[in-house]
């Protein structure tokens, strides 16, 4: 779960400039100000590196980072 | 490049001549952050586009592609061509096509002239159809023009669309010659998927659903795009045709000295390059002072790359769009040497040719 967090936060360092401080598990996109058109990339780059389809529908702004990892990580089954 | 069995070159469509123009109106996001309540730094984060230019309202998608098609033709040093084709998703009329007008202007009464229909991609699948022109034997000469006025079909307080898109027009000139000199076109990859028909469209105004105003949406008769889904499709498409292409060619990433994708927009561009592992030097961008014109964004962007000389003779050229249909398609080519041309926005006294 750590694992799938840490990933995601490495996906998102590379997509959305953000002091790293700022990407906390109870952080919401919205929080991070993530606009729609990173969310989609966020979501293409989950599925090529995770191997994980996550939908535009559940990538929403409210969703916070721990929730999103949870998702991931559900997923992948483990 | 590979000969026929009897030893001599294959007959290919060689390009010969580029040019470009955009409308003398200049719109900077300022222009537009009021009227739709947004700023600067939101439509350039998004998007990459500071400015964009915008047809007068006296002036037709015809206009726009008789000057940039009079300055390919400048440009190749041709006075006349027996084949035009326009690409164009905002054609003058309904009926009949643009093209045979442009051709009556510009003196080519008698060419072969039709419009081709495949929105952004347009002018990927016109340079194909003026290639087979070539190839077949119908032409000896073909002028292929992009040209699009999204301002009319646009909703004007459309927040989204409406800081994104810009009017403009580009075009080249091909010839006959052979597959392996330079300017020679091909191989291409073309490509659509109608079930996303509704991902990219203008829904009133055709025979399906009449622009009649008592029975259409104000959306219906405007130009509508859903912009996460086509992000995500243009990126997984684009990057697709790019290496179809290559493959074709038996070429790798490594080869392509200039890529010249669609103009969409700089983070789409990003977003393709990355995914090819290309840096993102080697990719021409014209979006930022153009904004997305639709079937003229390529020819404007290989126009304004050769008028600013960073399109060099010898260059391997990588043309890959995506579009409305959906559709997609790439093409392969090495740059020309070919005499200077207007940078698109200019519109003082032409050069000589």
């Amino acid at each position: 779960m750590t694992a799938t967090y840490e990933q995601l936060v490495s996906i998102l360092s590379t997509l959305h400039d953000a002091p790293a401080d700022h990407f906390r598990p109870e952080a919401t996109y919205a929080d991070l100000d993530v606009d729609s058109l990173t969310m989609v990339e966020i979501s293409i780059h989950i599925e090529r590196h995770l191997g994980v389809t996550v939908e535009d529908s559940e990538l929403v702004p409210d969703l916070t980072l721990g929730a999103t990892a949870a998702l991931i990580h559900t997923r992948l089954g483990a | 490049m590979s000969a026929t069995s009897a030893g001599r070159p294959e007959r290919a469509a060689v390009l010969c001549g580029t040019g470009g123009w955009l409308p003398r109106r200049k719109a900077g996001n300022d222009e537009l952050a009021d009227r739709l309540d947004t700023d600067d730094a939101w439509i350039r984060t998004r998007t990459g586009i500071r400015s964009r230019h915008f047809a007068a309202p006296e002036e037709a998608t015809s206009d726009l592609a008789v000057e940039a098609g009079r300055r390919a033709l400048a440009n190749a040093g041709a006075e006349t061509a027996d084949a035009v084709v326009v690409a164009t998703t905002t054609p003058d009329r309904t009926c009949p096509a643009t093209a045979p007008l442009v051709a009556a202007r510009l003196g080519l009464t008698g060419a072969a002239a039709f419009d081709v229909g495949a929105v952004c991609t347009g002018f990927v699948y016109a340079l194909a159809t003026g290639a087979g022109l070539i190839t077949s034997g119908v032409a000896s000469r073909v002028l292929v023009i992009g040209a699009d006025v999204y301002s009319r079909i646009v909703d004007p307080e459309d927040r989204q669309n409406a800081v994104v898109f810009g009017d403009g027009a580009g075009a080249v000139v091909l010839r006959g010659g052979h597959a392996s000199e330079p300017g020679a076109i091909g191989p291409f990859d073309l490509g659509s998927d109608g079930a996303h028909e509704d991902m990219i469209t203008v829904a009133a105004g055709g025979s399906r659903l009449p622009a009649d105003p008592a029975r259409t949406s104000r959306a219906e008769r405007h130009f509508v795009m859903r912009g996460k889904e086509v992000y995500r499709h243009a990126v997984a498409r684009m990057a697709g045709s790019a290496r179809t292409v290559l493959d074709h060619a038996g070429l790798g990433v490594e080869d392509v000295d200039r890529f010249v994708p669609h103009q969409a927009n700089l983070r789409i561009l990003r977003t393709v390059a990355t995914d090819l592992g290309l840096p993102f030097d080697r990719c021409a961008t014209h979006v930022e002072t153009a904004g997305n014109t639709g079937a003229a964004s390529i020819p404007l962007a290989l126009a304004d790359s050769h008028a600013s000389r960073v399109l060099r003779p010898g260059d391997r050229v990588l043309l890959t769009a995506f579009g409305g249909g959906l559709t997609w398609g790439s093409c392969l080519l090495t740059w020309p040497s070919l005499p200077p041309t207007p940078e698109p926005s200019h519109h003082g006294e032409e050069p000589n040719p």
